[in-house]
């Protein structure tokens, strides 16, 4: 009951975290003028990107109160988002198609004739309604682990590239233990260990995804460390947490961006196996495929659940990629040189 | 340059044409090419059996192996409807006289000079040998068996009917306390007990076993793998110790078939077993043997008399390969391309191969044939009426809560969504096509009527569903093992009735057999189960709510663990009672009961649509869960020429995608090297 | 650089203790035995068939080390069972797991081999093509194919393929795995052809990534300068020297080929280690998992210290000591 204000509160955080992130991109000529160069090349990416987030936040908003959805009075006591009180409660007995009036199998007469524009599912589900509440659950799958892991990441790595010794051999002993154990399968062990929830799920995906990355930017800074441009700030006796945030970091902000871009449709992708393998998050939209996937097989073929949630999926994804694309060559100044 | 880059695109389009050329050797036979014009029968599992020990394997798919490895005393006639016993390893039925006060004692006589598989087990009793004969004590042995605690067998109860049966397995519990007797191998624990004091053999091959008069059902478990002859070298080799597999790994058999491969992750074979008395001892013609020569009215039309089956000695195939198949549709679409011979319609595909109750002219063209009927079965949803909130802790509120809840699920509708309307609704637990069964009968607890259940909620003490105790809407638990997204579609239909009430079910989902545990350790609430007959008597489904069965109690298969005494009392009468106006009466009664009671809500009694390629002879549905295997026969050459058919590949998309590859990669050089120049 | 070998195996050892305590802690202190217990069991059982249990099972043990059962605990017991191999029989049907394991490697391995080197011998070439024709349309159209192509869930190539290959084109078995092998070809081409359609677009833009990276350092610029050959410059120095980036990504990869594949192997009902974790997860069959994690984890750290060997080959630049 309490775990919408946790979700609500999570996403409260990323709404901050995003805002402050515009607020130093406005503070910063460089970042700004990226951020005009970004708008310029994927301002479609961009937009779609955006509705997506908007309609995540629209359901993000939830209390408990008003009028039951289609006779069901158990959904008084529950917390319902504003997307529940405007697209919840179209319910049907089971299958029909997009638009349609009557039900796709026998053809019986539907409570909301041409009410559903994307059909409903077996049960008599909106398939729209469900397609959109899957927008939530992605982008706090996607996001929230990534904002998690990535610092983790960052830290740990730069720190045992870097400095080395002492510190590399606590940090990479630290990094190896967690890193060795294969991804999938510790991701698997770690939400079956904590319990089967969308927190458990995000956790386990942020400790096992931060280890690549963590690997990626250790090699990255052992590599830039020996650069002559870091050997000749430590000559001239620059401190090493300048070096750190001057001439390292900026270094591997465009993996950052990458991994950043890579790790948040590695996720959502994940969860479509999680939700496969019977552990996902309720709602997802790997959950809507994973239904779905037989339905291919009927005869006359039922599409429309599989198409919304693969294109739902396949939409973000391939938005939030062709802007991580972009970000990429926007903010490599290697690529940006060769451009000019 | 410029050339290099030609020679490696020329090279990139060789390899992608010995791609294609690679494609068009193959083909999508999933079975080696050599088994093309064997008599081999293609058949699927999903799950590997728990156990396939004859006295603990009790579901179909342990069944399918047992079935056709362990051989029983007696077995169902084939073709005859109603069902009728002939005698299998025994010469005749058997005889019957009277025993002590209450006991009838049955006498059966095994055929002299029948032998076990060939299996090194054999070697503990003598070095060097194989096998050996098959005799009563074998049988007494697993009486035995049956009764030991330490087998955990699940049908101890109708068995607990032969005299002494209990007390054995209370004895053997008993001086299990002194360890010296407990490390003994169990056969001469058995033996140093004198084994069950109703069972006794005579001779080699005579055994008299002592049952209850009232339980005349016992014969019909003399025609299920629990009473087969076990050798007790193979349980005292295979202890899993060592290397050795587990017994209940290990069959050794008495049957038409052997277990040849056991692969639990992908296959599971069965091979025709030399030892069979059918195979070395076809002159004796024995019952169990021969290809029968009567069937029930219909059969000689159906072909399943035809004179080139009558009397041949049996089995005919020489093999069945069980392939492991988690998913239904890729094992469907095999199916279709002739790689499986038989096959369940499933939902995904009802439409494509049913129209209007028969097979689409699709199907028919491909010579399939369909069979359908009315199974003996129920599925149900349960209440544990030892639960606090739903049970019988509760009293009348409970019921009335149990009441309402019956009242808002709608059978109709649920067959109509998950099994294509394959299913009579139910309104009591008895099947059609069963003594008992009231064609004109309707439960006025499985009508749909919201109204009426809101009513009852208000009087349960759950006005609208609010749980006076904690403010908030009444929670329930529904545990089930069905974790597939599939699954929990199914239960949101429930789920969803529901909360029409107010009430929130919460769907708790594990697998098979910690679902089982789960129900053996009294940890649930509401769960969905079915039954599939043992035996075509009501007293094989109204068993499943008498009080002595209650999974609380005893272990049993009452898992609603419903107690009601005056059930119980119709119960035990209507038993032993011959089919006639006293026994319906009583019948009526014991339904009336449930009526209010409630224990269960029934769901529907599902009808079998069976489908069997052309090449599939002499196939009758039997409806109970025994594999007739040995009866069956196959056409391999009319097999081999549609699998020919069917399965043609479509090589075209290779040629339009070898054409697509180079439209976009040839300009796209070309353009490259304008640029460059 | 002997010492250094020796070193990295000690240290190697050193994280396999590591990862051992990880997994006590996750699976016996997270999740204790008596939750894998209520688990397997149900919630409400009564205590004494929990106790049963897991004395069958080998979890009747305190959890640590305490006066008087310094060598009798579950922590000593779990490092000494782990490390010999001696993984016990599973929680869900009382099979050895070792068993398992054995027959499933084959399987897995006759998948994933093909699969990873059919990975490189596509994506790589591909990358480099794609590189080589930087800022044309071919470059472009191949990033976005590569985006389309990962944006597409496994799940929707498995599901598409084994529909419209399987069951439409009847171009292999639609499911299924054999012993013969001449027969188990036909059951490998579709999983391995969605393996490798899978991979290559995130392969193709990683690789074209590193390859564009290294074709924009200066000595390539000069190389490009001094009139060198475009195809001389991406096989000499481009290639080359992405080399570090490209094994870091292939030489991790090696030792998971011996756990096989999750999906392809539950989909295609190839009886490897990936389809016996999937049904220890739908199982609950907590030892199972536990033990793939471990062997997982081994063969990772068997792969770690090869990627710092050759890292050390291929770069004198990384310092070893």
């Amino acid at each position: 009951m309490e775990s919408h204000l946790i979700s609500n509160g999570i996403v409260l955080v990323m709404l901050f975290g995003t805002a402050a992130t515009i607020w130093a991109v406005r503070r910063s000529r460089l970042w700004s003028s990226a951020f005009v160069s970004l708008w310029h090349r994927r301002r479609l990416a961009l937009l779609v990107t955006a509705v997506y987030v908007g309609v995540a936040l629209l359901d993000s908003v939830a209390w408990v109160g008003g009028d039951s959805l289609g006779g069901d009075t158990v959904s008084l006591h529950e917390a319902r988002s504003v997307i529940d009180r405007v697209f919840g409660g179209s319910q049907e007995k089971s299958y029909s198609a997009p638009l349609a009036t009557t039900e796709f199998y026998g053809g019986r007469g539907l409570r909301y004739p041409g009410g559903h524009w994307l059909g409903t599912d077996m049960i008599g589900r909106d398939v729209f309604y469900l397609t959109l509440k899957g927008a939530r659950v992605a982008l706090l799958i996607g996001g929230l682990t990534s904002l998690i892991a990535i610092p983790l990441a960052l830290l740990f790595g730069i720190s045992a590239g870097y400095f080395g010794g002492r510190i590399d051999d606590v940090v990479f002993f630290l990094m190896t233990t967690l890193a060795s154990m294969p991804g999938l399968l510790l991701l698997i062990a770690l939400i079956m260990v904590m319990g089967k929830s969308t927190l458990a799920v995000c956790v386990a995906l942020a400790v096992t995804g931060w280890v690549g990355f963590c690997r990626v930017s250790r090699g990255e800074t052992l590599k830039l460390r020996e650069l002559e441009f870091v050997s000749a700030a430590r000559a001239l006796g620059v401190s090493e947490f300048q070096i750190l945030t001057r001439h390292i970091l900026p270094n591997l902000m465009h993996l950052v961006i990458i991994t950043f871009v890579l790790m948040f449709s590695g996720l959502v992708l994940s969860e479509a196996i999680l939700s496969w393998l019977g552990i996902g998050v309720d709602g997802s939209w790997g959950q809507m495929i994973d239904q779905a996937r037989n339905e291919l097989s009927r005869d006359p073929i039922v599409w429309w659940n599989i198409a919304a949630s693969g294109a739902a999926l396949f939409g973000l994804i391939l938005a939030v990629n062709f802007v991580g694309d972009a970000l990429r060559d926007v903010l490599d100044p290697r690529t940006v040189k060769d451009e000019k | 340059m410029n050339l290099k880059s030609i020679h490696s695109g020329a090279r990139g389009l060789g390899w992608i044409a010995l791609w294609a050329l690679a494609l068009l050797a193959c083909n999508n036979n999933p079975y080696p090419a050599t088994e093309g014009d064997e008599k081999v029968l293609y058949s699927s599992f999903r799950e590997a059996p728990r156990s396939l020990d004859p006295a603990v394997a009790y579901d179909t798919g342990a069944h399918a192996i047992t079935g056709s490895v362990y051989d029983t005393l007696l077995e169902y006639h084939y073709l005859k409807r109603p069902y009728e016993l002939i005698p299998g390893l025994a010469t005749n039925l058997p005889s019957q006289r009277p025993g002590d006060p209450g006991y009838t004692v049955y006498r059966f006589d095994l055929r002299p000079g029948m032998m076990y598989e060939n299996d090194p087990a054999f070697a503990l009793d003598e070095p060097g040998r194989t096998t050996r004969e098959i005799v009563a004590a074998d049988v007494a042995f697993e009486l035995c068996r049956l009764a030991d605690p330490a087998v955990n067998s699940p049908v101890v109860e109708p068995f607990s009917n032969i005299q002494g049966f209990q007390d054995f397995g209370q004895a053997l519990t008993q001086r299990r306390e002194d360890p010296a007797f407990a490390d003994l191998p169990v056969q001469d624990q058995y033996a140093s007990l004198g084994g069950i004091s109703g069972v006794r053999s005579v001779g080699d091959h005579g055994l008299e076993v002592a049952v209850r008069s009232d339980y005349p059902q016992i014969q019909y478990w003399f025609a299920m793998p629990f009473t087969s002859p076990v050798p007790w070298e193979a349980v005292a080799f295979y202890d899993g110790q060592e290397g050795r597999p587990r017994f209940a790994d290990h069959p050794v058999a008495s049957g038409p078939y052997r277990l040849d491969q056991y692969d639990r992750q992908s296959r599971m074979v069965l091979e025709a077993n030399p030892n069979w008395y059918g195979a070395m001892h076809p002159e004796w013609a024995a019952p169990g043997a021969v290809y029968p020569s009567e069937g029930a009215p219909g059969d000689l039309e159906a072909g399943l008399l035809a004179p080139e089956w009558v009397g041949q000695s049996l089995p005919f195939i020489d093999r069945v390969e069980f392939r492991r198949e988690k998913e239904s549709i890729p094992y469907f679409n095999k199916f279709l391309q002739g790689y499986y011979d038989a096959a369940g319609v499933i939902k995904e595909s009802f439409d494509q191969v049913i129209d209007e109750g028969g097979l689409s002219e699709e199907m028919a063209e491909m010579g399939i044939r369909l069979e359908k009927g009315v199974e003996p079965t129920i599925f149900y949803i349960g209440f544990n009426l030892d639960d606090e909130t739903v049970g019988r802790p509760g009293g009348g509120p409970a019921r009335k809560l149990r009441q309402a809840m019956s009242l808002v699920v709608d059978s109709q509708e649920y067959t109509r969504i998950f099994t294509n309307g394959r299913g009579i609704p139910a309104q009591s637990p008895l099947p059609p096509g069963l003594f008992g069964y009231d064609d004109g009968y309707e439960n006025p607890y499985r009508q749909v009527d919201l109204e009426r259940a809101r009513e009852l909620m208000v009087e349960a003490g759950y006005p609208e569903g609010i749980d006076p105790a904690t403010g908030k809407p009444l929670t329930l638990s529904f545990d089930t093992y069905d974790t597939s997204a599939q699954g929990m579609l199914q239960y949101r239909f429930f789920t969803d009735a529901w909360r029409q009430l107010g009430i929130n079910v919460k769907v708790e989902a594990t697998n098979y057999n910690q679902f089982q545990e789960k129900v053996r350790n009294g940890a649930y609430q509401i769960f969905m189960w079915g039954w599939v007959a043992d035996y075509p008597d009501p007293e094989n489904f109204l068993f499943l709510l008498w009080s002595d069965l209650a999974r609380s109690k005893s272990g049993g298969p009452n898992t609603a663990n419903f107690m009601d005494d005056r059930f119980d009392a119709l119960y035990l009468s209507m038993k032993s009672r011959p089919n006639g106006p006293e026994r319906q009466k009583e019948i009526r009664e014991m339904r009336q009961i449930l009526e209010v009671e409630r224990p269960w809500i029934e769901l529907f009694h599902r009808e079998d649509y069976a489908l069997f390629q052309g090449w599939l002879e002499n196939v009758k549905p039997f409806g109970m869960s025994f594999p007739m295997t040995k009866y069956r026969d196959l056409d391999p050459a009319a097999r081999a020429s549609h699998r020919e058919d069917w399965n043609q590949p479509v090589v075209w998309p290779i040629w339009v995608g070898l054409a697509l590859v180079i439209v976009l990669i040839v300009p796209g050089v070309v353009t490259f090297m304008r640029e460059r120049q | 650089m002997g010492a250094y070998v020796i070193r990295r195996l000690g240290y190697g050892a050193i994280v396999v203790f590591g990862v051992l305590f990880l997994l006590f802690i996750l699976f016996f202190t997270v999740t204790s035995p008596d939750d894998i217990a209520r688990k397997a069991l149900g919630e409400r059982v009564p205590p004494a068939v929990v106790e049963q249990w897991k004395i069958n099972h080998g979890y009747d043990k305190p959890l640590f080390p305490a006066p008087g059962q310094w060598a009798d605990n579950m922590l000593v017991e779990h490092y000494r069972r782990m490390l010999t191999f001696d993984f016990g029989r599973s929680d869900a049907d009382d099979t050895p797991i070792l068993e398992r394991i054995r027959k499933g490697m084959g399987p897995s391995l006759a998948l994933t081999i093909p699969l990873f080197v059919l990975s490189l011998l596509v994506a790589i070439p591909l990358a480099l093509l794609v590189a080589f024709f930087r800022e044309t349309y071919i470059d472009r159209a191949g990033v976005i194919l590569a985006v389309l192509a990962m944006s597409v869930s496994v799940l929707l190539y498995i599901i598409g393929a084994q529909y419209l290959v399987g069951k439409v084109l009847h171009w292999f078995p639609i499911s299924g795995f054999d012993s013969n092998p001449q027969v188990v070809v036909r059951f490998l081409a579709l999983p391995i052809m969605i393996g490798v359609a899978n991979g290559l677009g995130g392969d193709i833009r990683f690789y074209r990534t590193v390859f564009l990276e290294e074709s924009n350092t200066d000595y390539v610029r000069t190389a490009r300068a001094k009139g060198c050959g475009e195809v001389r410059i991406m096989s000499r120095h481009v290639f080359r020297n992405s080399l570090i980036p490209l094994l870091t990504r292939i030489v991790v990869a090696i030792p998971f080929l011996f756990t096989g594949s999750l999906l392809l192997e539950s989909f295609f009902g190839i009886p490897g280690l990936g389809a016996i974790t999937v049904d220890a997860i739908q199982g609950n069959d907590f030892s199972v998992l536990r033990t793939m994690v471990y062997i997982g984890s081994l063969l990772f750290v068997v792969g770690q210290i090869l990627t710092d060997l050759s890292y050390a080959l291929v770069d004198p630049r990384v310092r070893l000591e």
